[in-house]
Protein backbone atom coordinates (compact mmCIF):
# COMPACT_ATOMS: atom_id res chain seq x y z
CA UNK A 1 0.00 0.00 0.00
CA UNK A 2 1.78 3.04 -1.17
CA UNK A 3 1.49 5.88 1.36
CA UNK A 4 1.56 9.23 0.06
CA UNK A 5 4.30 11.67 0.64
CA UNK A 6 2.97 13.24 3.60
CA UNK A 7 5.02 15.80 6.18
CA UNK A 8 4.17 13.06 8.84
CA UNK A 9 6.47 10.46 7.47
CA UNK A 10 8.43 8.77 10.06
CA UNK A 11 11.87 10.23 8.71
CA UNK A 12 11.11 13.66 9.23
CA UNK A 13 8.96 12.98 12.21
CA UNK A 14 11.34 15.59 14.41
CA UNK A 15 10.33 18.20 11.99
CA UNK A 16 6.58 17.83 12.26
CA UNK A 17 4.42 19.95 14.41
CA UNK A 18 2.61 17.97 17.41
CA UNK A 19 -0.71 18.56 15.86
CA UNK A 20 0.59 17.27 12.08
CA UNK A 21 2.19 14.60 14.57
CA UNK A 22 -1.19 14.05 16.24
CA UNK A 23 -2.98 13.75 12.85
CA UNK A 24 -0.50 11.43 11.37
CA UNK A 25 -0.83 9.08 14.08
CA UNK A 26 -4.51 8.89 13.97
CA UNK A 27 -4.15 8.28 9.79
CA UNK A 28 -1.94 5.35 10.39
CA UNK A 29 -4.14 4.16 13.05
CA UNK A 30 -7.25 4.38 10.74
CA UNK A 31 -5.01 2.23 7.81
CA UNK A 32 -3.20 0.11 9.98
CA UNK A 33 -7.51 -1.00 11.51
CA UNK A 34 -8.80 -1.30 8.10
CA UNK A 35 -5.73 -4.02 7.14
CA UNK A 36 -6.29 -5.75 10.17
CA UNK A 37 -9.91 -5.92 9.10
CA UNK A 38 -9.43 -6.99 5.77
CA UNK A 39 -6.76 -9.64 7.03
CA UNK A 40 -9.73 -10.80 9.73
CA UNK A 41 -11.91 -10.92 6.65
CA UNK A 42 -9.45 -13.19 4.63
CA UNK A 43 -8.59 -14.80 7.54
CA UNK A 44 -5.10 -14.28 7.23
CA UNK A 45 -5.18 -12.46 10.65
CA UNK A 46 -1.91 -12.89 13.30
CA UNK A 47 -0.47 -10.78 15.32
CA UNK A 48 2.54 -8.80 14.72
CA UNK A 49 4.83 -10.36 17.08
CA UNK A 50 4.47 -14.14 15.57
CA UNK A 51 4.82 -12.39 12.46
CA UNK A 52 8.40 -11.07 13.34
CA UNK A 53 9.20 -14.83 14.56
CA UNK A 54 8.19 -16.12 11.64
CA UNK A 55 10.59 -14.16 9.84
CA UNK A 56 13.48 -14.96 12.46
CA UNK A 57 12.82 -18.30 11.63
CA UNK A 58 13.13 -18.54 8.13
CA UNK A 59 16.63 -16.83 8.85
CA UNK A 60 17.67 -19.34 10.85
CA UNK A 61 16.18 -22.35 8.62
CA UNK A 62 17.33 -22.72 4.86
CA UNK A 63 16.10 -25.96 3.46
CA UNK A 64 12.12 -27.86 3.44
CA UNK A 65 10.45 -26.11 6.02
CA UNK A 66 10.21 -22.97 3.90
CA UNK A 67 7.58 -24.06 2.15
CA UNK A 68 4.74 -23.83 4.44
CA UNK A 69 5.94 -21.03 6.49
CA UNK A 70 7.31 -18.77 3.53
CA UNK A 71 3.75 -19.26 1.68
CA UNK A 72 1.97 -17.41 4.51
CA UNK A 73 4.76 -14.72 5.26
CA UNK A 74 4.29 -14.08 1.34
CA UNK A 75 0.52 -13.75 1.89
CA UNK A 76 1.25 -11.98 4.97
CA UNK A 77 3.92 -9.69 3.77
CA UNK A 78 3.84 -9.16 -0.01
CA UNK A 79 6.22 -7.00 -0.42
CA UNK A 80 8.72 -4.95 2.01
CA UNK A 81 5.70 -2.16 2.07
CA UNK A 82 3.03 -4.42 3.27
CA UNK A 83 4.99 -5.82 6.03
CA UNK A 84 5.66 -2.17 7.27
CA UNK A 85 2.63 -1.74 7.68
CA UNK A 86 1.72 -5.27 9.39
CA UNK A 87 4.75 -3.99 11.50
CA UNK A 88 2.87 -0.95 12.30
CA UNK A 89 -0.62 -2.89 13.62
CA UNK A 90 1.14 -4.65 15.92
CA UNK A 91 1.96 -1.77 17.99
CA UNK A 92 -1.71 -0.38 17.86
CA UNK A 93 -2.99 1.06 20.54
CA UNK A 94 0.46 2.46 21.66
CA UNK A 95 0.71 5.94 19.68
CA UNK A 96 3.77 7.24 21.13
CA UNK A 97 6.02 4.81 19.81
CA UNK A 98 4.92 4.65 15.89
CA UNK A 99 6.88 6.78 14.66
CA UNK A 100 9.78 5.53 16.65
CA UNK A 101 8.66 2.03 14.95
CA UNK A 102 8.56 3.16 11.43
CA UNK A 103 12.45 4.74 12.17
CA UNK A 104 13.25 1.63 13.75
CA UNK A 105 12.41 -0.64 10.44
CA UNK A 106 13.66 1.98 8.13
CA UNK A 107 16.84 1.99 10.19
CA UNK A 108 16.69 -1.91 10.31
CA UNK A 109 18.89 -4.49 8.15
CA UNK A 110 16.57 -5.88 5.62
CA UNK A 111 17.62 -8.09 3.14
CA UNK A 112 16.48 -10.33 1.24
CA UNK A 113 17.04 -13.93 1.85
CA UNK A 114 16.98 -16.76 -1.55
CA UNK A 115 13.32 -17.03 -1.98
CA UNK A 116 12.89 -13.23 -2.31
CA UNK A 117 11.09 -12.82 1.20
CA UNK A 118 12.59 -9.97 3.40
CA UNK A 119 13.26 -10.96 6.33
CA UNK A 120 14.58 -8.51 9.31
CA UNK A 121 17.73 -9.84 11.06
CA UNK A 122 17.49 -7.65 14.62
CA UNK A 123 14.75 -8.07 16.35
CA UNK A 124 14.49 -7.79 20.10
CA UNK A 125 13.32 -11.17 21.00
CA UNK A 126 11.37 -11.46 24.09
CA UNK A 127 11.11 -13.86 26.92
CA UNK A 128 7.83 -15.23 25.95
CA UNK A 129 8.68 -15.52 21.94
CA UNK A 130 11.48 -17.23 22.44
CA UNK A 131 9.49 -20.12 23.92
CA UNK A 132 7.36 -19.74 20.54
CA UNK A 133 10.40 -19.90 18.74
CA UNK A 134 11.96 -22.83 19.52
CA UNK A 135 9.16 -24.40 19.35
CA UNK A 136 8.70 -23.49 16.06
CA UNK A 137 12.98 -24.30 15.30
CA UNK A 138 11.81 -27.88 17.00
CA UNK A 139 8.54 -28.29 14.76
CA UNK A 140 10.52 -27.58 11.63
CA UNK A 141 13.06 -30.09 12.28
CA UNK A 142 10.52 -32.60 13.21
CA UNK A 143 9.10 -31.51 9.63
CA UNK A 144 12.37 -31.90 8.20
CA UNK A 145 12.26 -35.30 9.98
CA UNK A 146 9.28 -36.57 8.48
CA UNK A 147 10.47 -35.71 4.63
CA UNK A 148 12.94 -37.83 5.30
CA UNK A 149 11.11 -40.27 6.59
CA UNK A 150 8.51 -40.54 4.12
CA UNK A 151 11.46 -40.85 1.26
CA UNK A 152 13.54 -43.31 3.27
CA UNK A 153 10.46 -45.52 3.85
CA UNK A 154 10.46 -47.76 0.91
CA UNK A 155 14.27 -48.49 1.26
CA UNK A 156 14.60 -48.98 4.88
CA UNK A 157 12.67 -51.96 6.86
CA UNK A 158 13.68 -55.39 5.00
CA UNK A 159 12.25 -57.09 8.11
CA UNK A 160 15.23 -58.00 10.27
CA UNK A 161 16.77 -54.79 10.58
CA UNK A 162 19.92 -55.78 8.88
CA UNK A 163 21.79 -52.37 7.61
CA UNK A 164 23.53 -51.96 4.18
CA UNK A 165 26.63 -54.27 3.90
CA UNK A 166 29.71 -51.64 3.86
CA UNK A 167 32.85 -52.74 3.47
CA UNK A 168 33.55 -52.60 7.32
CA UNK A 169 30.63 -54.42 8.50
CA UNK A 170 31.92 -57.40 5.95
CA UNK A 171 34.98 -57.26 7.32
CA UNK A 172 33.60 -57.15 10.43
CA UNK A 173 31.09 -60.24 10.08
CA UNK A 174 33.76 -61.96 8.14
CA UNK A 175 36.36 -61.48 11.01
CA UNK A 176 33.78 -62.95 13.86
CA UNK A 177 33.50 -65.84 11.86
CA UNK A 178 37.17 -66.41 11.19
CA UNK A 179 37.79 -65.84 14.74
CA UNK A 180 34.96 -67.92 16.24
CA UNK A 181 36.38 -70.96 13.70
CA UNK A 182 40.00 -70.42 15.41
CA UNK A 183 38.75 -69.93 18.85
CA UNK A 184 37.10 -72.89 18.64
CA UNK A 185 40.30 -74.96 16.99
CA UNK A 186 42.60 -73.56 19.29
CA UNK A 187 41.75 -71.47 22.01
CA UNK A 188 38.52 -72.59 23.82
CA UNK A 189 40.31 -75.17 26.15
CA UNK A 190 42.12 -72.40 27.93
CA UNK A 191 39.54 -69.67 28.27
CA UNK A 192 36.35 -68.58 27.73
CA UNK A 193 35.23 -67.72 24.17
CA UNK A 194 33.92 -64.20 24.83
CA UNK A 195 37.39 -62.59 25.92
CA UNK A 196 38.53 -63.17 21.96
CA UNK A 197 35.73 -61.58 21.14
CA UNK A 198 36.30 -58.97 23.37
CA UNK A 199 39.67 -58.22 21.62
CA UNK A 200 38.29 -58.83 18.58
CA UNK A 201 35.61 -55.67 19.30
CA UNK A 202 38.44 -53.51 20.54
CA UNK A 203 40.69 -54.43 17.20
CA UNK A 204 37.71 -53.18 15.07
CA UNK A 205 37.63 -50.15 17.11
CA UNK A 206 40.96 -49.21 16.15
CA UNK A 207 41.08 -50.16 12.83
CA UNK A 208 37.71 -48.44 11.91
CA UNK A 209 39.50 -45.28 11.14
CA UNK A 210 41.13 -46.91 8.28
CA UNK A 211 38.40 -47.87 6.52
CA UNK A 212 36.28 -45.04 4.46
CA UNK A 213 33.42 -43.89 5.77
CA UNK A 214 30.34 -43.77 3.60
CA UNK A 215 27.84 -41.04 3.91
CA UNK A 216 26.23 -42.42 6.72
CA UNK A 217 22.69 -42.41 6.15
CA UNK A 218 20.65 -40.39 9.13
CA UNK A 219 18.09 -43.05 10.15
CA UNK A 220 14.98 -41.02 11.18
CA UNK A 221 12.07 -42.39 12.70
CA UNK A 222 8.74 -41.79 14.32
CA UNK A 223 10.69 -41.96 18.02
CA UNK A 224 13.34 -39.56 16.55
CA UNK A 225 10.68 -37.45 16.06
CA UNK A 226 9.07 -37.24 18.89
CA UNK A 227 12.11 -36.71 20.84
CA UNK A 228 13.23 -33.70 18.94
CA UNK A 229 9.45 -32.31 19.49
CA UNK A 230 9.80 -33.18 22.98
CA UNK A 231 12.74 -30.74 23.74
CA UNK A 232 15.70 -33.19 23.20
CA UNK A 233 18.91 -31.96 21.14
CA UNK A 234 19.00 -33.14 17.69
CA UNK A 235 22.94 -33.10 18.94
CA UNK A 236 22.53 -35.33 21.46
CA UNK A 237 19.88 -37.47 19.81
CA UNK A 238 22.06 -38.03 16.56
CA UNK A 239 25.35 -39.07 19.08
CA UNK A 240 22.78 -41.46 20.83
CA UNK A 241 21.69 -43.36 17.81
CA UNK A 242 25.59 -43.26 16.73
CA UNK A 243 26.35 -45.10 20.16
CA UNK A 244 22.95 -47.30 19.44
CA UNK A 245 24.09 -48.50 16.04
CA UNK A 246 27.59 -49.34 17.19
CA UNK A 247 26.00 -51.67 20.11
CA UNK A 248 23.68 -53.21 17.26
CA UNK A 249 26.72 -53.54 15.14
CA UNK A 250 28.68 -55.24 18.22
CA UNK A 251 25.79 -57.48 18.55
CA UNK A 252 25.89 -58.68 14.94
CA UNK A 253 29.32 -59.59 15.68
CA UNK A 254 28.60 -61.62 18.82
CA UNK A 255 25.39 -63.56 16.90
CA UNK A 256 27.54 -64.17 14.06
CA UNK A 257 30.76 -65.34 16.43
CA UNK A 258 28.63 -68.01 18.60
CA UNK A 259 26.65 -69.03 15.56
CA UNK A 260 30.09 -69.77 13.28
CA UNK A 261 31.00 -71.27 17.54
CA UNK A 262 28.29 -73.66 18.05
CA UNK A 263 27.88 -74.40 14.26
CA UNK A 264 31.85 -75.87 14.18
CA UNK A 265 31.08 -77.34 17.67
CA UNK A 266 28.49 -79.43 16.20
CA UNK A 267 30.33 -80.27 13.14
CA UNK A 268 33.20 -81.20 14.98
CA UNK A 269 30.83 -83.50 17.06
CA UNK A 270 29.56 -84.82 14.28
CA UNK A 271 32.53 -86.42 12.72
CA UNK A 272 33.72 -87.54 16.02
CA UNK A 273 37.17 -85.89 15.69
CA UNK A 274 36.61 -84.14 19.03
CA UNK A 275 34.51 -85.02 22.67
CA UNK A 276 34.72 -82.12 24.82
CA UNK B 1 23.57 -86.72 21.16
CA UNK B 2 21.52 -86.97 17.84
CA UNK B 3 18.73 -85.73 19.44
CA UNK B 4 20.65 -82.56 20.30
CA UNK B 5 22.32 -82.57 16.74
CA UNK B 6 19.06 -82.57 15.36
CA UNK B 7 17.58 -79.36 17.83
CA UNK B 8 20.15 -76.96 16.85
CA UNK B 9 19.47 -77.88 12.93
CA UNK B 10 16.22 -78.00 13.38
CA UNK B 11 15.44 -74.62 14.58
CA UNK B 12 18.23 -73.33 11.99
CA UNK B 13 16.28 -74.85 9.12
CA UNK B 14 13.14 -73.53 10.73
CA UNK B 15 14.20 -70.04 10.93
CA UNK B 16 15.45 -70.44 7.50
CA UNK B 17 12.69 -71.15 6.19
CA UNK B 18 10.48 -68.94 7.71
CA UNK B 19 12.83 -66.21 6.32
CA UNK B 20 13.12 -67.09 2.80
CA UNK B 21 9.33 -67.41 2.62
CA UNK B 22 9.03 -64.10 3.97
CA UNK B 23 11.30 -62.84 1.27
CA UNK B 24 9.09 -64.84 -1.45
CA UNK B 25 5.65 -63.67 0.19
CA UNK B 26 4.63 -61.02 -1.94
CA UNK B 27 6.17 -62.96 -5.42
CA UNK B 28 3.76 -65.88 -4.26
CA UNK B 29 1.17 -63.61 -3.51
CA UNK B 30 0.72 -61.85 -7.12
CA UNK B 31 1.15 -65.78 -8.04
CA UNK B 32 -2.00 -66.94 -6.05
CA UNK B 33 -4.06 -63.66 -7.22
CA UNK B 34 -3.02 -64.50 -10.73
CA UNK B 35 -4.37 -67.86 -10.21
CA UNK B 36 -7.51 -66.98 -8.52
CA UNK B 37 -7.89 -64.47 -10.88
CA UNK B 38 -10.01 -65.63 -14.61
CA UNK B 39 -10.93 -62.12 -14.95
CA UNK B 40 -7.75 -60.92 -16.29
CA UNK B 41 -8.66 -62.19 -19.80
CA UNK B 42 -11.66 -60.93 -20.00
CA UNK B 43 -10.55 -57.35 -19.21
CA UNK B 44 -7.38 -58.08 -21.52
CA UNK B 45 -10.41 -58.50 -24.14
CA UNK B 46 -12.16 -55.04 -23.18
CA UNK B 47 -8.40 -52.83 -23.56
CA UNK B 48 -7.98 -54.62 -26.92
CA UNK B 49 -11.81 -54.00 -27.91
CA UNK B 50 -11.41 -50.48 -26.76
CA UNK B 51 -8.21 -49.87 -28.98
CA UNK B 52 -9.79 -51.26 -32.36
CA UNK B 53 -12.68 -48.81 -31.85
CA UNK B 54 -10.53 -45.55 -30.67
CA UNK B 55 -8.47 -46.80 -33.98
CA UNK B 56 -11.83 -46.65 -36.05
CA UNK B 57 -13.25 -43.78 -34.66
CA UNK B 58 -10.21 -41.61 -35.41
CA UNK B 59 -11.01 -42.76 -39.30
CA UNK B 60 -14.41 -41.42 -38.95
CA UNK B 61 -14.76 -38.08 -39.88
CA UNK B 62 -16.62 -36.32 -37.36
CA UNK B 63 -18.52 -34.00 -39.37
CA UNK B 64 -19.31 -35.93 -42.06
CA UNK B 65 -20.82 -38.90 -39.92
CA UNK B 66 -21.67 -37.44 -36.66
CA UNK B 67 -24.14 -39.76 -35.96
CA UNK B 68 -21.76 -42.94 -36.82
CA UNK B 69 -18.83 -40.76 -34.77
CA UNK B 70 -21.22 -40.48 -31.58
CA UNK B 71 -22.17 -43.73 -31.48
CA UNK B 72 -18.92 -45.19 -31.55
CA UNK B 73 -17.55 -42.40 -28.82
CA UNK B 74 -20.57 -43.52 -26.43
CA UNK B 75 -19.74 -47.26 -27.11
CA UNK B 76 -16.31 -46.77 -26.28
CA UNK B 77 -16.71 -44.64 -22.89
CA UNK B 78 -19.30 -46.79 -22.17
CA UNK B 79 -16.60 -49.84 -22.57
CA UNK B 80 -13.80 -47.45 -20.63
CA UNK B 81 -16.16 -47.14 -17.28
CA UNK B 82 -16.94 -50.82 -17.42
CA UNK B 83 -13.53 -51.62 -17.89
CA UNK B 84 -12.55 -49.12 -14.56
CA UNK B 85 -15.15 -50.74 -12.43
CA UNK B 86 -13.66 -54.05 -13.23
CA UNK B 87 -10.00 -53.05 -12.43
CA UNK B 88 -11.14 -51.37 -9.79
CA UNK B 89 -12.46 -54.59 -8.21
CA UNK B 90 -9.77 -56.35 -9.40
CA UNK B 91 -7.75 -54.37 -8.03
CA UNK B 92 -9.48 -54.60 -4.60
CA UNK B 93 -9.46 -58.16 -4.58
CA UNK B 94 -6.03 -58.54 -5.34
CA UNK B 95 -5.28 -56.69 -2.21
CA UNK B 96 -7.57 -58.69 -0.48
CA UNK B 97 -6.19 -61.79 -1.09
CA UNK B 98 -2.33 -60.24 -0.66
CA UNK B 99 -3.35 -59.47 2.96
CA UNK B 100 -4.69 -63.07 3.90
CA UNK B 101 -1.66 -64.65 2.41
CA UNK B 102 0.17 -62.40 4.59
CA UNK B 103 -1.71 -62.61 8.25
CA UNK B 104 -1.67 -66.62 7.06
CA UNK B 105 1.93 -66.41 6.76
CA UNK B 106 2.64 -64.66 10.09
CA UNK B 107 0.04 -66.91 12.48
CA UNK B 108 1.66 -69.85 10.55
CA UNK B 109 5.19 -68.46 11.86
CA UNK B 110 4.30 -67.70 15.11
CA UNK B 111 2.94 -71.01 15.56
CA UNK B 112 5.95 -72.69 14.29
CA UNK B 113 7.89 -70.15 16.59
CA UNK B 114 5.80 -71.08 19.91
CA UNK B 115 5.70 -74.90 19.11
CA UNK B 116 9.70 -74.59 19.20
CA UNK B 117 9.70 -72.68 22.26
CA UNK B 118 7.37 -75.01 24.06
CA UNK B 119 9.63 -77.79 22.83
CA UNK B 120 12.77 -76.98 24.01
CA UNK B 121 11.54 -74.92 27.04
CA UNK B 122 13.39 -77.34 29.39
CA UNK B 123 15.99 -78.95 27.43
CA UNK B 124 19.03 -76.89 25.32
CA UNK B 125 19.31 -77.44 21.79
CA UNK B 126 22.72 -78.22 21.84
CA UNK B 127 25.80 -78.46 25.02
CA UNK B 128 28.99 -77.00 25.44
CA UNK B 129 31.24 -76.97 28.43
CA UNK B 130 30.05 -74.09 30.80
CA UNK B 131 33.18 -72.42 31.56
CA UNK B 132 33.70 -71.57 27.22
CA UNK B 133 31.09 -69.45 27.48
CA UNK B 134 31.58 -68.26 31.06
CA UNK B 135 30.61 -65.52 32.24
CA UNK B 136 27.24 -65.76 30.34
CA UNK B 137 26.62 -69.19 30.80
CA UNK B 138 23.58 -68.21 32.59
CA UNK B 139 21.93 -65.74 29.73
CA UNK B 140 22.82 -68.31 27.10
CA UNK B 141 21.17 -71.00 28.73
CA UNK B 142 17.83 -69.00 29.26
CA UNK B 143 15.37 -70.60 29.86
CA UNK B 144 16.45 -74.22 30.95
CA UNK B 145 19.12 -73.19 34.01
CA UNK B 146 21.20 -75.95 32.41
CA UNK B 147 24.71 -74.63 32.80
CA UNK B 148 26.56 -74.61 29.31
CA UNK B 149 23.12 -75.75 27.57
CA UNK B 150 22.21 -73.27 24.81
CA UNK B 151 18.71 -72.06 24.76
CA UNK B 152 16.02 -71.62 22.60
CA UNK B 153 15.87 -67.93 22.93
CA UNK B 154 19.44 -67.00 22.49
CA UNK B 155 19.28 -69.88 19.49
CA UNK B 156 16.68 -68.33 18.21
CA UNK B 157 18.19 -64.95 18.06
CA UNK B 158 21.61 -65.70 16.72
CA UNK B 159 20.08 -68.20 14.15
CA UNK B 160 17.30 -64.73 13.30
CA UNK B 161 20.45 -62.60 12.66
CA UNK B 162 22.78 -64.77 11.13
CA UNK B 163 20.03 -66.20 8.45
CA UNK B 164 18.78 -62.48 8.24
CA UNK B 165 22.62 -61.67 6.93
CA UNK B 166 22.92 -64.42 4.80
CA UNK B 167 20.15 -63.69 3.04
CA UNK B 168 20.51 -59.93 2.37
CA UNK B 169 21.52 -60.09 -0.89
CA UNK B 170 18.55 -62.08 -2.52
CA UNK B 171 15.90 -59.70 -0.82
Amino acid sequence: MASPAVPGEPGNGAAMSASQRRAEIRRRKLMSNSEERMNRIMGIHKPGNSDELRFERLDKSDSLSLSSLTKRSDILSGDGGLSAEHHCSSVDGKEPYIGDKMDFLKNADVRDDSNGVRNRTDVNSEPTSRGLDEYLSRFDEAMKLRNQLNSEKPSADNGNGVDELDSFRIFRLVGSALLAFAVRMFVCKYLSIFAPFLTLQLAFMGLSKYFPKGEKKVKTTVLTAALLLSGIPSELINRSLDTYSKMADVFTDLCVYLFTFIFCHELLLYFGSEIP
Amino acid sequence: MAESCAAWLLVLSAVFLCNLCKILLPSFSSLVSRLLQEDAEQEYEMRSDIQTMRQELSNISMMDEFAKYARLERKINKMTDKLKTHVKSRTAQLSKIKWVISIVFYVLQAALMVSLIWKYYSEPVTVLPSKWIAPLERLVAFPTGIAGGVGITCWLVVCNKVVAIMLYPIS
